[in-house]
């Protein structure tokens, strides 16, 4: 017995079947989901159309170059004391690292060699513009995810070592400190002995972060077994840094090139990871930022005296010839190919960058996956859209 | 990593790369033109453009699993100068600076391929290059290195709008950077930054003269 | 009830109003590059913290936000995006430009595909210049922009005339320097 009347009850029964008539005739696939440019879970600009299926991905594509701004053809009318000013902001995070391999490649066309003392305080820097970097992004993955919190621990941790590079260096980022031959100036009185505190205490910024976002289960069930790469795709693709480590390749630039840095005089350990998933990838970068704090640490004991730069002219006119240095940068292998004619500024740099080979496979792995694991797997990925799209 | 600490008579040998590039004249023959070897650093090859995909695969059966760049290269110098100097001054016409002249492993067209692989178990790395002929309407085209890499795929899309190379067997030729409606080729030489042209960089200012010492060549500030 | 867009609020109201305005900002960051870090740095760090001048940060849409901060590059591809998330927020809205790239187009100045200055696209308040300037630059802007607020004539901006000052002798305007009130 209902209580509804029967004219009530034929005008329920003919609105169900006008929605089942419906339902048959609703397409269900082929929805296209805009996430970007501007989004808070992608860092910065970029953009990504994923096709979906309900809430699985069909085909995923970022589409970027909304941060373009034409690096290569800029540095082809500027000199090399200009260029090293501009590359500063391909990888804005860690920013020291990416003038490296450029003032690297410059040195071997020159070939001259900075003296071991600029050498010992560029792995300094370099180590610093890691930790800079990776640790802001240990925050960032928590917002990727949801949890607000951590994020505002790395920036406040991150604000120790924005200020060792800025008593060093003048910059917070954007140092601009490296020259062709050697640094700019040398350290200021009391850098060490600041810098040895600031590593203590990031290595309880690392502890806390693996206590509040690691091991956190909500965290574990969504990274673990997503976004799996395996090692030769990851290889073909080009893929460096802590994503190839992650998937089980042992292939660090630190270890197995031989450069003018300082790597060779401190003992580090290389971390691999076999899963290859993005909790893999995530957990190495923690990895890696305490092992670089580990290296500071051995390289302020063991920084020799002397000149902070070699003997080079006012205005240096590189030499004709063609170079490739890469580096193992936070966000992975950033390489310059400089081509210079013997004039104040390079002939062409082609800047290989590490987010660009990263995220050239997210076509590949965002197939099947749900929508909140894109944000998961771009997350675990690392990419700084400076990287991309230069 | 310079060679100068050996006196000149032993020239320095680097085993590894001699062995790479004798692997490589057997299995491509002909279609290896030059190579370039600074030994202990760095070698460079330089392929047929035919070639262009048969010496991929040869790197890649060779042991080059690890994909790291390709791109192109302009080598003609750019008529619009370089930017650095003062656009008020008189410019002598220098033919010697405007002649296209390549770089290691020389080359005949003035676009040429670049393309650089590393293999992570030897801890190695080849630079190759290839000449790129221009058909009669001013296009270029080469093998796509998808089959090989498929890393290539987004390079060669970032090549193509960089510099108008088409890539045959490329699924998804398009813009990578640049507005669908962006005209011309940013990275060619003859592509004016048009910035520059409306108002020109001053050039090099030296704004106070450097105080009279002897050491003038230490710079250090 | 009309009085504000007839210009018939009493002054005192109208400043009453303004503070309470220039006070209580939501404001969305438009994070683009490099200055988005110093900005998160200035917004959501504790050491430089923007709640305390009253502005708070993170708003869940543009559609409620007061003010925005265009900070980075402004590429041809982007600008688009950047007009359409003007044309988003309600009135009354500011906008502070933030760093060079935003203000004239930086270092990337001579490029082929960067705006030359946020201000090609919409209209803007307030610039703070550096590359990229500290979190305090940026934070003694949003200073200036309340100040600039305080002072606002908001029957004029009511009718569509945009920013226009509250004419008053003895108010001066003070832009990069001076007294902080």
């Amino acid at each position: 017995m209902t209580m509804l009347s029967e004219r009530q009850q034929m005008s329920y029964i003919a609105a169900q079947a006008a929605d089942a008539r419906l339902n048959v005739e609703l397409e269900t696939e082929g929805m296209t989901l805009n996430i970007g440019p501007q989004h808070p879970a992608t860092h910065g600009t970029l953009r990504i159309i994923a096709r979906l299926d309900g809430e699985q991905v069909v085909w995923a594509e970022p589409s970027a170059g909304y941060m373009h701004r034409g690096y290569e053809k800029l540095t082809e009318v500027r000199t090399f004391p200009q260029v090293t000013a501009l590359i500063n902001r391909i990888d804005w995070l860690g920013s020291f690292a990416n003038e490296v391999p450029f003032i690297l490649a410059a040195e071997q066309l020159m070939d001259i060699e900075a003296p071991p003392r600029a050498q010992h305080i560029r792995t300094i820097l370099f180590e610093l513009s890691r930790i800079a970097n990776v640790s802001l992004f240990l925050g960032d993955l928590g917002v990727q995810m949801g949890a607000v919190t951590p994020v505002f621990m790395a920036f406040r941790d991150r604000e120790y070592v924005l200020n060792l590079i800025e008593g060093a260096t003048g910059g917070r980022f954007h140092p601009n400190f490296d020259r062709i031959g050697g640094l700019k100036d040398d350290l200021p009185k009391g850098w060490l002995d600041e810098t040895r505190q600031v590593m203590k205490k990031l290595r309880n910024f690392c502890d806390e972060i693996e206590d509040l976002l690691f091991g956190n289960e909500i965290f574990q069930s969504r990274t673990r077994g997503i976004g799996v790469i395996p090692a030769d795709v990851a290889r073909q693709y080009g893929l460096s840094g802590a994503n190839l480590r992650a998937s089980g390749v042992d292939w660090d630039l630190r270890r197995d090139q031989s450069l003018p840095l300082a790597y060779d005089k401190v003992d580090f350990r290389v971390w691999t990871h076999p899963d290859g998933d993005s909790w893999a990838r995530c957990w190495i970068r923690l990895q890696e930022v305490r092992e670089a704090t580990k290296i500071v640490d051995q390289l302020i004991e063991t920084l020799p005296p002397g000149p902070v730069m070699t003997k080079v002219p006012r205005i240096i006119k590189v030499p004709e010839g063609e170079a490739w240095v890469s580096t193992e940068n936070p966000l992975g292998e950033m390489g310059y190919y400089v081509v210079s004619k013997g004039d104040l500024g390079p002939f062409r740099v082609k800047i290989r960058s590490a987010s660009f080979n990263n995220i050239s496979i997210t076509p590949w792995v965002l197939k099947g996956v749900y929508v909140p694991d894109i944000i998961t797997i771009l997350a675990s990925l690392y990419f700084i859209l400076g990287d991309i799209d230069r | 990593m310079s060679d100068t600490d050996t006196d000149e008579s032993t020239p320095v040998v680097d085993e590894l790369r001699d062995e790479i590039v004798a692997r490589l004249r057997a299995d491509l023959g002909d279609a290896v033109v030059d190579v370039y070897q600074v030994p202990q650093v760095d070698l460079w090859v330089r392929v047929t453009p035919e070639s262009w995909r048969a010496a991929g695969e040869a790197l890649r059966a060779q042991g080059f699993d690890y994909f790291c760049f390709l791109s192109a290269m302009d080598w003609m110098p750019s008529p619009f100068g370089d930017g650095e100097n003062d656009p008020t001054e008189e410019v002598e016409e220098d033919p010697v600076a405007s002649e296209i002249r390549q770089g290691y492993t020389g080359g005949d067209t003035r676009f040429q391929m670049l393309a650089r692989v590393t293999d992570t178990r030897r801890h190695v790395s080849v630079t190759l290059k290839a000449d790129l002929p221009q058909h009669d309407d001013g296009s270029m085209s080469i093998e796509s290195w998808i089959p090989v890499y498929a890393g290539a795929n987004w390079h060669e899309r970032e090549t193509h709008e960089m510099f108008g190379i088409s890539f045959d067997g490329h699924p998804d030729l398009r813009n990578m950077y640049l507005p669908g409606d962006f005209e011309g080729y940013p990275l060619r030489k003859d592509f004016p930054l048009l910035a520059r042209l409306v108002k020109p960089w001053p050039g090099i200012v030296d704004v106070e003269p450097m105080p009279a010492s002897d050491n003038d060549e230490g710079d250090d500030s | 009830m009309g009085l504000v867009d007839r210009g018939r609020l009493p002054a005192p109201l109208t400043k009453l109003f303004n503070i309470g305005r220039s006070y209580s900002m939501w404001v969305y960051q438009w994070g683009l590059a490099c200055c988005a870090i110093e900005m998160g740095a200035a917004f959501g760090s504790p050491r430089y913290d923007v709640m305390r001048l009253g502005v708070i940060p993170l708003p869940a849409s543009p559609r409620q936000a007061d003010l925005v901060v265009v900070s980075g590059t402004v590429t041809d591809k982007m600008a688009p995006a950047v007009k359409r998330l003007y044309e988003q927020m309600p009135e009354p809205k500011y906008v502070i430009s933030m760093g060079s790239c935003a203000n004239c187009g930086g270092p990337y100045w001579d490029s082929y595909s960067v705006t030359k200055g946020v201000d090609q696209i919409v209209p803007v308040d307030v610039y703070v210049p550096g590359c990229p300037p500290r979190p305090e630059a940026l934070l003694e802007g949003v200073v200036l922009l309340q100040q600039r607020i305080k002072h606002e004539d908001m029957g004029a901006r009511w009718r569509g005339e945009g920013f226009k000052p509250i004419v008053r002798e003895s108010e001066p305007i003070v832009v990069g320097g001076g007294p902080i009130e």
